[in-house]
């Protein structure tokens, strides 16, 4: 499903590299987590292939079912099934999260040359996923983000997931100030929408929320590079013994 | 260099009447000396010096005389259902009954034009009695002027349910023309009202209105008043709208800027008495080459006063807003709360933003905040919601028409915030 080739990127106009030749496959149906200390590059990897304009690709591919998305604006991958949870969702007063849904949601309907949905037909599609994270529907009617504790944002970036539906969703440091309640709604969330359709990337800095997602994967990432690849048991050696002291042996 | 440049009078941008009207005499004869005593504005003062006047000074306006009325005109789109019986029509200035409807008001309650009670006791004992702007020629003007205007008056304890509908249509005149609308209202003690005043441009011709608005609220009378700017796009617009507030009285209006070359809007609200409430609020959506200036003032003269402004402006292409809140206390005039905000959101790169909060405040028991921002839609909001599949225009859009939605939404009329939400549409979508 998704393939990526030595990829290599840098913040706009700028020299440092952030990427150094990134290669990671994902198959539909895969869990896959990434870890890696602080400035590793693991959330820039997932800005660049969710085609944030501050990065630039300098060197190689990113492929999405074959076809080369690198050069693609964020929409157009939105419109092929590409997700983004952000680590900090953006608040947006004034529109609420129904606006934003519907005409998401309708957006990529028409790009897929699938069906539409009315007014009244969508809000039952909303309503329909609420339980998901286990939120009321005054929740729909909010300005997206806007006046949200952590974890409601949090929580939304997974509602937003669970309505959109995408077939591949990255999902950057959810776990990041959740309280242990929030972040079983929330690792919920994404366990009831995982399928053997979509597959999912998280990023994240801790073993905590393994516990709840179980990845079939897991990577680690250390200046801007995937230094090493495993299962499970990765995760726990890191828990067990920290970045620095895979750094000196990987050196 | 020196450039000493010789004092101009209107008289060369407009052709006075030759004979003034017949009503109201000594106010004209008032204002005709005024206006052979004051200079036309230029930038060397200091209350003019951002706004760029080229497009009154590089005409000569002509005044429109009466009788001219196109009685056969079509304004049906332009009705609000809400005051399908409470509507007063005036084209290019002059009164028209046959698309003017006033039925079923409560008792004692007037809504009609000046002439028609250019004799009323409270008409003659109101009118011109609270705009005094300094140094100025837009009132004089107005007041040797206007063949016609509105007159409300709302008596003692009554409550007018439906809003009433102020109507000014500019046709499609050739050559540069000149429309001194004018509007008072009085309120009596405790009596209540909704005015909406609309100025309409039906063609894009060149013309030149300066509306004077003097509402006058006696103890505890409340009136929301919105006022909807839809000029054609080269008129311009000189506003002097003054309120004076007795005890207990509210104001709250909402003037809405989207048409004209030059817009230039000076409300005014006095406090001539203890606790009053009242509200200054605007929206303006302005491109191309659309100037749109406010110079208000929030005048606090007595004690225990809540006064609150939020002035919200986007700017397109290389149009150019300018603001100046002024809030006055003052001295004794204790324990007022005071809020002014002017919020501007730059979307191209070429608009133009002057703004400036002006406060004097001679009271020391008082709350006055103002703040002021210029802006730009952020990079992270918009990738966030193209991130979800939204093109990133429709993603600007969206976010253009958010920052504006605050204030229509104070809107106290269902179908002028319909409006107002398709004018809000139109204009972001205007590519």
């Amino acid at each position: 499903m998704l393939e990526i080739r030595n990829l290599h990127a840098v913040v706009e106009g700028e020299e440092l590299k952030i990427l150094k030749g990134v290669n990671l496959t994902v198959n539909k149906g895969e869990i896959h987590a990434i870890m890696g200390p602080n400035g590793s590059g693991k959330s820039t990897l997932s800005k660049v292939v969710s085609g944030h304009p501050e990065y630039e690709v300098t060197e190689g591919t990113i492929l999405f079912d074959g076809k080369d998305i690198t050069e693609m604006d964020a929409d157009e991958r939105a419109h092929l099934g590409l997700f983004l949870a952000f680590q900090y969702p953006v608040e947006v007063p004034g529109i609420t999260n129904k606006t934003l849904l519907r005409e998401a949601y309708n957006t990529i309907a028409r790009a897929n040359e699938r069906e539409e949905l009315d007014p009244l037909e969508f809000e039952d599609y909303l309503v329909s996923k609420l339980d998901i994270i286990d939120m009321k529907d005054e929740f729909l009617n909010r300005s997206i983000n806007t006046g949200f504790s952590g974890g409601e944002k949090k929580k939304n970036e997974i509602f937003q997931m669970a309505v959109l539906n995408p077939r591949l969703s990255f999902l950057d440091e959810t776990d990041s100030g959740l309280d242990i309640d929030a972040l079983k709604v929330v690792s919920g969330g994404v366990n009831k929408i995982s399928s053997p359709e979509n597959a999912i990337v998280m990023i994240t800095h801790y073993q905590r929320l393994l516990n709840y997602i179980k990845p079939d994967f897991v990577h680690v990432m250390m200046n801007g590079k995937i230094v090493k690849s495993g299962d499970i048991s990765l995760a726990e050696e890191l828990e067990a013994n920290g970045y620095d002291h895979m750094q000196k042996e990987l050196a | 260099m020196s450039n000493v440049s010789k004092k101009e009078f209107i008289h060369t941008y407009v052709q006075l009447p030759s004979v003034f009207p017949e009503n109201f005499k000594e106010l004209r004869l008032q204002a005709k000396i005024s206006l052979d005593n004051t200079a036309f504005p230029t930038k060397k003062d200091e209350e003019w010096r951002f706004t760029d006047l080229k497009s009154i000074t590089a005409n000569k306006f002509e005044s429109v005389k009466s009788g001219m009325l196109q009685a056969s005109l079509e304004l049906d789109e332009y009705h609000l259902p809400e005051a399908r019986h409470s509507r007063l029509v005036f084209i290019d200035g002059n009164f028209s009954p046959a698309h003017s409807v006033v039925e079923g008001m409560p008792d004692g309650v007037i809504v009609g034009n000046l002439n028609k009670f250019s004799k009323h006791e409270k008409l003659r004992s109101h009118l011109g009695t609270i705009t005094n702007y300094e140094e100025d020629v837009f009132v004089p003007l107005n007041d040797v002027n206007f063949q016609d205007g509105t007159f409300i008056y709302v008596p003692k304890e009554t409550f007018i349910e439906q809003p009433i509908h102020i109507l000014n249509v500019f046709t499609d005149l050739e050559n540069p023309y000149y429309v001194t609308p004018r509007v008072l209202f009085v309120g009596e003690m405790y009596s209540k009202a909704t005015i909406i005043e609309e100025h309409i441009g039906l063609s894009n011709n060149i013309y030149l209105n300066i509306p004077v608005n003097e509402f006058r609220l006696y103890r505890g009378a409340h009136v929301h008043h919105a006022r909807i700017q839809r000029d054609s796009k080269n008129a311009s617009h000189i506003s002097r709208p003054v309120a004076m507030l007795d005890a207990h009285a509210e104001y709250h209006s909402y003037t809405i800027c989207l048409g004209a070359k030059l817009f230039r809007n000076e409300p005014r609200v006095i406090q001539n008495a203890e606790e009053v409430d009242f509200t200054v609020d605007g929206l303006v959506l302005i491109d191309g080459e659309q100037i749109a200036d406010t110079h208000s003032i929030m005048d606090h003269r007595f004690s225990h006063g809540n006064s609150h402004q939020l002035h919200k402006v986007v700017v397109n292409d290389q149009a150019h807003s300018i603001f100046n809140g002024k809030i006055f206390v003052a001295k004794d005039a204790q324990k007022i709360d005071s809020f002014q905000e002017n919020r501007n959101l730059l979307i191209s790169d070429t608009g133009k933003v002057n703004t400036k909060p002006q406060l004097e405040i001679f009271a020391d028991d008082v709350r006055c905040s103002h703040g002021a921002t210029i802006g730009q839609l952020q990079d992270e909001e918009v990738f966030y919601l193209q991130s979800r599949g939204l093109t990133e225009q429709k993603s600007r859009e969206l976010l253009v028409y958010a920052f504006a939605l605050e204030s229509v939404e104070s809107m106290a009329v269902k179908s002028v915030e319909e409006l107002l939400l398709k004018e809000v549409i139109a204009y972001t979508n205007r590519d």
